[in-house]
């Protein structure tokens, strides 16, 4: 079975790497294939690193409100290339009334700063093999 | 179930036993507070009381003028001291209207583009009586206090403040400014010569450990790297003919404070130590001020929590604390909202109101170290000084840091840390409230939600505004002047402060200046492939 591809990065000039380098390490040791893409991403950088190198999941960590922006960005370019890859997003600044706006506009997941690693996996693995989350 | 039996260590893992006695205190003579090794406390004037600490709460959003009014409400409150950071945008050496900063200016800071940019910031702030804390790339945020001296009528050498040097770490922790390495280097040894000669009350070189142990570096890790860059940047002054005594009484440490209640104040205990008998055993420093290192602080963000968001007030006082006992000259305490935002007001205050309240209700600094002499914490200091030397060494072997930087050695250092501290949160072995352990449901944490969930909108009219600074001046004047800094990086023996102050009254922003240095460098102007540039 081929591992699981997740693009990690952020976008514009959040520059807070912990979260997306620690996540990464434990994506890595749960077998996943992680194509760090890190800082000063755009939607369009993305969707063309999407395209080159065959990812399974986006994820984007989120430690400033430049997601609230460039996040409906990325998912209409994504529709316009007929792109299906699942996004999800983490992060402490997500609020819960942020998650459900997200969702409401085709975030396939979001996860907090206390959403437990396994579940994190889980879920990536879920949307990976084309499942969608509950909810 | 129970795991192995661990033996309690420190959170840098330093072994401790469940008493401590006389026997495990080396016998060294502890000397008296504010004499030299000075790990008691700094030098002081004869006659002075203990304690006291300036105050500080970090600020800045929107642009100049509204970061203007956020200093004046801190001031108000009682705040003796002012620190500042950059947004996003220029802490990365970008202007407010380039393409990849339009969803980001002013949210996690002030915009600062422009020299006027500063002098609009400080309008009406006695530049000779409040210390400003600069959070911003260093050689901007002093030619910008500069500039506002200068509209202010202020002579330089009546300047205080400081500004933070980190060029080993900066691009790898914090924010990258795509500066190649050795080029910050040479910024960093060039604002200390120049403040040397013209603003000798300035603090020129913050060491500031804070940022970079914010992603879990133990209190030995922070301390070692910090020596590293110290003695790297000490160094490279000394090489250019600067005699010791003349800058390194203007070198400040700033640390961060974590939870590890003892450890923290050892380790600002060992910090002192550690820096007199460098300065006087390894570069020759005989005055006392040279010796007396000026500790400022933050406590740590990475502490706090975005749940339950009224407990970080807690830890921001059991921090406070620490640093109250081990006598720092500055303190910022992290806000309650630090999971969401830069501080809101209400969050500026309770910080403030928190330093108020240890120094003038609880009494604890009315004597110098009240813990020296504890057999725990002195044992502590031994072996935090120890450990940080033994470290500093071995770094030091191998390699020159700036290859090491360029190699990323520092990047992968950080990249364990915050994968072992996510591991010790997610294993439980580091016990967290209300994150993993005594939680609550989202349903019942809604106490200061509502305030640390307010975001603050990205100040799309400081974008206009700069892009129409842009039309309104000279661009030769800006052009030819871009061009001496071109010719000046590309000179060894110039020092860059005068050409980048150059640059800057001819109109010149702080992203051409930061782009014409990496040009000359053989880099990108813009790293990011937007703007083309004028050179």
């Amino acid at each position: 079975m081929q591992p699981i591809r997740i693009l990690v990065g952020m976008f514009g000039v959040d520059q807070h790497e912990v979260g997306a380098l620690a996540v990464s390490s434990a994506l890595s040791d749960a077998g996943m294939e992680v194509v760090y893409v890190g800082r000063f991403q755009t939607p369009e950088r993305i969707v063309s690193t999407v395209q080159d190198e065959d990812v399974d999941v986006i994820g984007i960590s989120c430690h400033s409100w430049e997601y609230i922006e460039y996040t409906p960005e990325l998912l209409r370019l994504l529709a316009e290339n007929d792109l299906t890859t699942p996004v999800v997003l983490g992060g402490s600044v997500i609020t819960a009334a942020d998650t459900s706006d997200m969702i409401g506009q085709g975030v396939a997941g979001v996860f907090g700063p206390s959403t437990p690693m396994e579940l994190i996996i889980d879920d990536i693995t879920a949307l990976a093999a084309g499942r969608n989350l509950r909810e | 179930m129970t795991g192995p039996r661990t033996e309690p260590t420190t959170r840098s893992g330093i072994p401790l036993k469940t008493s401590y006695e006389a026997v495990d205190v080396s016998d060294r003579m502890l000397e008296r507070p504010g004499e030299y090794p000075f790990t008691r406390g700094r030098l002081t004037r004869p006659g002075a009381a203990a304690g006291g600490w300036i105050h500080r709460e970090l600020s800045g959003e929107g642009g100049p003028a509204q970061s203007n009014r956020q200093l004046h409400y801190l001031l108000e409150h009682g705040q003796a001291g002012l620190d500042v950071i950059g947004d996003g945008p220029t802490q990365s050496m970008l202007d407010a209207d380039h393409p990849l900063c339009r969803h980001s200016v002013g949210t996690q800071g002030v915009s600062l583009c422009r020299l006027s940019d500063y002098a609009g910031l400080f309008a009406g702030i006695p530049l000779d009586q409040v210390s400003i804390s600069s959070s911003v790339p260093a050689a901007f945020a002093l030619t910008g206090l500069i500039h506002a001296a200068e509209q202010a009528e202020m002579p330089l050498g009546r300047l205080r403040g400081s500004v933070l040097q980190p060029p080993l770490y900066a691009n790898d922790a914090a924010y990258d400014s795509f500066m190649p390495i050795s080029l910050a280097s040479r910024l960093s040894v060039d604002t200390i010569a120049f403040c040397a000669e013209h603003l000798p009350k300035f603090h020129s070189y913050v060491e500031d450990t804070y940022f970079f142990s914010e992603g879990g570096l133990s209190a030995i890790e922070e301390l070692a790297l910090g020596f590293v860059q110290i003695r790297h940047l000490v160094g490279q002054t000394l090489a250019r003919g600067i005699p010791i005594d003349s800058f390194a009484s203007r070198i400040a440490l700033l640390v961060n404070c974590s939870m590890d209640f003892f450890e923290e104040i050892a380790k600002i205990r060992a910090a002192r130590r550690l820096f007199a008998t460098m300065m006087r055993t390894d570069y020759g420093a005989t005055d006392p001020r040279s010796l007396s290192l000026n500790v400022t602080s933050h406590t740590s963000g990475l502490t706090l929590t975005a749940e339950q968001p009224i407990n970080n007030v807690v830890r921001g006082t059991v921090q406070g604390l620490a640093l109250a006992l081990a006598g720092v000259q500055a303190m910022e305490i992290s806000a309650f909202d630090e999971g969401f935002r830069t501080p809101s007001p209400e969050a500026h205050v309770v910080g403030l109101r928190t330093q108020q309240i240890i120094e003038k209700e609880s009494g604890v600094t009315r004597s110098s170290d009240p813990l020296g002499g504890s057999h725990l914490v002195e044992s502590l200091t031994d072996e935090i000084e120890s450990r940080v030397l033994a470290m500093v060494h071995e770094i030091e072997s191998l390699g020159d840091p700036i290859e090491l930087a360029e190699r990323g050695h520092f990047r992968q250092i950080f990249t364990n840390a915050a994968v072992r501290y996510q591991h010790q949160v997610e294993s439980g072995e580091l016990q967290i409230v209300g994150k993993n352990c005594y939680r609550m449901s989202d349903e019942d944490d809604r106490l200061l939600r509502d305030i640390a969930e307010t975001k603050i909108e990205p100040d799309r009219d400081r974008i206009a505004e700069i892009a129409a600074f842009r039309k309104s001046r000279s661009n030769d004047d800006v052009v030819r002047q871009l061009r001496v800094v071109l010719a000046s990086v590309g000179d060894p023996e110039a020092n860059l402060i005068p050409a980048v102050l150059d640059a800057g009254n001819a109109g010149a922003t702080m992203g051409e200046i930061a782009g014409a240095m990496r040009q000359a460098h053989g880099h990108p102007f813009d790293p990011l492939g937007y703007l083309k540039s004028p050179l």
